[in-house]
């Protein structure tokens, strides 16, 4: 393990962020835990047994879920360490998938569709609203735009309320459009 | 007839009509006109049913995070029988005695057929939860839905208002007003109103503010 002194600043920094991830976990624990489950949780009063019955069945799920944290979270030669994303070895391994990246730069190629990329960006909305926000196509077009964006990852639609939501690939790849278009136009500028 | 404590009731029942047997802001249970139906009952008081019916089962399991969405929503079509505990009020008033030709459609030679299936599938599911006795309290309006899966366990619903808790075999979803715990065997996803925790395959990589 590598020793590396840190500055006061980045102490205080990783002090914040140990307090964070207790409260978070502490959330977790009103979510799913054992304890506060009663009082704050999914609590449905059908007597001992069935309520033993679900907290056994939610009781390993939620001893996976702090495993999960535990093992991301705490490891590292900082004390707090976090470690994001692949290892760099295995991203260079992993084979680029040609196919899936034209489909996702197809989805982001047209103006309409990036339109409603950046409507999803403020939060979910229902079909109407974006047909607000697109009054110059038609609800159709409008639709099959939808498909095309669901279709590639970018965009999810709720099942149940029936709102579309931009997915988290959709949000770094709306981004990226962004800062590309920005690069470049200030490339042209200078 | 009885497992336990519990009791099935002799009568079998059908829908009247199509019935949504859950309907809140994130889950959407419903069933077709003629659906099959044994009540649960404990002394005289209505625990749930047992059901056989063509329907539909509807969850957003979807969390929201200031990174975008993760997840999708489950849909999932209804076809075996399946058990509902809970509140039964407002199913009560659209049943009616099933006949022959309804136990017919659902594929059950006679009455007795059906009944086997339904005890067998409250044994199993009373066995698995090793539940000897439980007594519903006068103002529970909380749901719990049991769907036998191919792994001979169950997919539970478990639903009071908005709150939610799905387990199904590779999915655990928890959602708690502003809270939502979405765990798959790829990722694992913690979200508060403000801040959100996201583990893909081991490996943390998103918190957001």
């Amino acid at each position: 393990m590598v020793k590396i002194k840190l500055s006061e600043e980045t102490k205080e920094e990783l002090k914040k962020l140990r307090e964070e991830i207790a409260e978070l976990k502490e959330q977790l624990n009103n979510v799913t835990g054992k304890e506060e489950r009663r009082h704050h949780g999914i609590y449905i009063d059908v007597g001992n047994n069935v309520r033993n019955y679900v907290e056994d069945v939610m009781e390993s799920d939620t001893e996976a879920i702090h495993g999960e944290l535990e093992k991301c979270v705490f490891i590292g030669p900082r004390g707090v360490r976090i470690i994001r994303g692949k290892p760099i070895e295995e991203e260079k391994e992993a084979e680029v998938n040609f196919t899936k990246m034209s489909e996702v730069m197809s989805a982001l190629g047209q103006e309409h569709r990036l339109k409603v990329l950046e409507a999803l960006v403020s939060g979910g909305k229902y079909i109407n609203e974006l047909q607000e926000k697109l009054s110059e196509i038609t609800a159709s077009t409008l639709s099959s735009h939808l498909k095309i964006l669901e279709e590639a990852g970018l965009v999810v639609q709720e099942k149940v309320r029936g709102r579309y939501l931009i997915t988290m690939p959709g949000r770094i790849a709306y981004n990226m459009a962004l800062r590309i278009t920005k690069f470049l136009e200030r490339g042209n500028q200078e | 007839m009885i497992t336990q404590n519990y009791r099935l009731d002799n009568t079998i029942l059908k829908a009247t009509e199509a019935l949504k047997l859950l309907h809140s802001e994130k889950g959407i249970i419903e069933i077709d006109k003629d659906a099959l139906a044994i009540p649960i009952k404990l002394d005289n008081e209505q625990e749930g049913y047992v059901f056989h019916a063509h329907g539909k089962l509807l969850l957003d399991t979807i969390v929201e995070t200031r990174e975008g969405a993760i997840g999708e929503s489950v849909e999932k079509e209804i076809d075996e029988p399946f058990l509902m505990l809970g509140d039964t009020k407002d199913v009560e008033g659209h049943l009616s005695e099933a006949n022959k030709e309804n136990l017919t459609a659902r594929g059950y030679e006679n009455e007795q057929a059906f009944m086997d299936k339904a005890k067998d599938l409250l044994e199993q599911f009373a066995n698995k939860g090793r539940v000897s006795h439980f007594h519903c309290c006068d103002n529970m309006h909380g749901f719990i839905f049991a769907f036998p899966n191919e792994a001979g366990k169950f997919d539970l619903l478990i639903a009071r208002g908005s709150n939610l808790v799905y387990k199904a075999l590779n999915k655990v979803f928890v959602s708690n007003k502003n809270r939502v715990v979405l765990k798959t065997p790829n990722e694992t996803i913690v979200s508060s109103e403000r801040k959100s925790i996201v583990i893909k395959n081991g490996h943390f990589t998103k918190c957001c503010h």
